[in-house]
């Protein structure tokens, strides 16, 4: 039988190799993306057009599609995302029958593959709303995709606040407004990145939802009703479809997981420094 | 009070919202849509971009999703050109196709594989999942891994049809979608076979990639026996449309299957037509 401190070191050993595995793989994909992208990347590679199918050229227009397509997702699907969790948190009871087919709805949502969401955008969006294949109905579909991942994060984070802040807000007579904006929300700000960070980062990683939706077009946009390919499709189409792609395919992977650490980035701090100091100032 | 002001300051962002949904600046005068084979839409991309260049006016759109797509969107009128890299079938003969390019289906094993050639009826028992083992066609003793395309894609249908075979007939242990991910599946697993196009297969086995395109009775899996058409499992690439093109469809139809874009096809490995 192996002693109680025998048993702890394993236990001990266990937990740290799990997280060595985890940190491991993240440096081994990080190196290998580097060891193969980082020579072709550089400031033309990020400001040139794509030339001879991706392989030659850089990624301009994609990356504006890229952050054109996000931007409409988070614009669309953050306000619809905060508006719900916090009429599931704040505003009916957990058992309540609606806020469970709320919830339920999300649930599946949220389960839902991202070949499907692509589907639906291009029947609803480019096909019944007439938006063609466009930056338009590729944001518009993630929004739908992000939704679920944002509402059930920002929700945890308000329920997570403890009874005793609403009822202080109650007791100081502050209306149900102020105490959502001034109390609730900062003390969810933590949730409320975390929950964009997330959104953010599905929708920036995102290929089978948009190749239907908002396209294959390579072409520098000029509005947002016109097609515009974005960066996962761009990596994908050349690792899977454009012989000697691969190079430029890794360059490319580079800059979205580079993208994708600079915008979680501004999303904590906004989070942070906008509401944290407002809970500090009340 | 500090609520009006977070208004206020909510109110800042909106022309910027406005700035997001307000960059509808003039669209082009023309726009041609094209869906339709991934395997054609790189070079269609590229012919797009040399014609937009002539006509300033002009945009070229182009999409992708398979031949079966590119077939039932010029049906439908989705797209104002589809595209297929294939014949059309029989039941298609409504629609009026345009071969722009060649493609050559080679069969492709890893380097590392000692087999050389393979017969037809071999291939055809390999595929059906009579011959299980490599060295039953004078290879080592290892499992055979069975790489098959998606259903839908052209070069499956080419490939079926060559060896009389149906889908369902077929046991892969494997089944992808894009040539380049045959030709990765192929390169990783020294067991494996699969058929993917030949202007790609030469291109990576050229680049160091490990793998080796097998000759088909005897003749040698090579762009240049696609171009001067004995290679047996060959495809063209076309451009279909629902009726007779006109006005810019036929502008870039006619372009497309000129000698102007015959660089632009051999950028993308494919083989241009043969002209007289």
């Amino acid at each position: 039988m192996a002693s109680i401190h025998q048993r702890d070191l394993l236990l001990t050993g266990f937990v740290w190799s799990a997280a060595a595995l985890v940190i491991g793989s993240f440096l081994w994909l990080l190196s290998d993306m580097l060891l193969q992208g980082a020579g072709q990347l550089s400031w033309d590679f990020l400001t040139a057009e794509t030339e001879n199918a991706g392989r030659a050229g850089g990624i301009a227009p994609v990356l504006v599609s890229t952050l054109l397509i996000l931007a409409v997702a988070i614009l669309v699907a953050g306000p619809i995302g905060l508006a719900t969790a916090v009429l599931l948190s704040e505003f009916i009871a957990k058992d309540n029958r609606i806020a469970r087919a709320i919830g339920m709805s999300i649930d599946v949502l949220a389960g839902v593959p991202s070949i499907v969401f692509g589907l639906f955008g291009m029947a609803f969006f480019s096909a019944y709303l007439g938006l063609g294949f466009s930056i338009l109905a590729g944001g518009l579909t993630l929004a739908c995709m992000v939704l679920p991942i944002l509402i059930r994060t920002i929700e945890e984070g308000l329920s997570a606040v403890p009874d005793e802040w609403r009822k202080g807000a109650a007791v100081l007579g502050m209306s149900r407004l102020s105490a959502l904006f001034y109390i609730l929300l900062p003390a969810a700000a933590p949730a409320l990145a975390a929950g964009l960070m997330l959104g953010i980062g599905r929708a920036m990683a995102e290929t089978a939802a948009l190749i239907f939706t908002s396209g294959y077009v390579d072409r520098m946009p000029s509005s947002l009703h016109d097609s515009g390919r974005a960066l996962a499709v761009h990596i994908y189409d050349l690792s899977m479809n454009v012989a000697g792609g691969d190079a430029n395919a890794y360059a490319s992977a580079l800059v979205l997981v580079i993208m994708l650490i600079i915008i979680n980035n501004i999303a904590l701090m906004l989070a942070n420094s906008l509401l944290q100091k407002r809970i500090s100032l009340a | 009070m500090k609520f009006t002001a977070l208004l206020k300051k909510a109110g800042m962002l909106l022309p910027a919202v406005a700035i997001l949904f307000q960059i509808n600046t003039v669209q082009a005068a023309e726009k041609l849509v094209l869906t339709g084979a991934s395997t054609i839409a790189p070079l269609a991309a590229e012919i797009g971009k040399r014609f937009e260049k002539q006509n300033p006016d002009v945009r070229v759109d182009v999409q992708t999703g398979g031949s079966s797509r590119g077939v039932s969107d010029a049906r439908s009128g989705l797209a104002d050109i589809g595209m297929a890299s294939r014949k059309l079938k029989a039941e298609e003969s409504d629609l009026k196709s345009f071969t722009i390019a060649l493609d050559g289906v080679g069969l492709i094993l890893h380097k590392d594989n000692p087999v050389k050639s393979l017969t037809d009826q071999q291939v055809i028992d390999i595929y059906t999942g009579k011959i299980t083992n490599w060295k039953d066609v004078g290879g080592k003793d290892a499992r055979i891994t069975v790489v098959n395309k998606a259903e839908g894609r052209s070069t499956l249908e080419l490939f079926l049809n060559y060896y009389k075979l149906k889908n369902s007939d077929i046991k892969p242990q494997v089944v992808i979608g894009d040539n380049q991910q045959g030709i990765k599946t192929v390169a990783g697993n020294t067991g494996a076979i699969g058929y993917v196009s030949i202007g790609t297969a030469e291109f990576d086995a050229g680049n160091g990639v490990p793998i080796k395109l097998l000759p088909l009775n005897g003749i040698a899996a090579s762009v240049e026996n696609v171009r001067n058409g004995s290679f047996p499992l060959s495809r063209p690439l076309n451009l279909v449309t629902k009726t007779a093109p006109q006005g810019l469809a036929k502008r870039f139809i006619e372009f497309a299957s000129s000698k102007n874009v015959d660089d632009l096809v051999e950028a993308q490995y494919f083989v241009p037509l043969s002209r007289k």
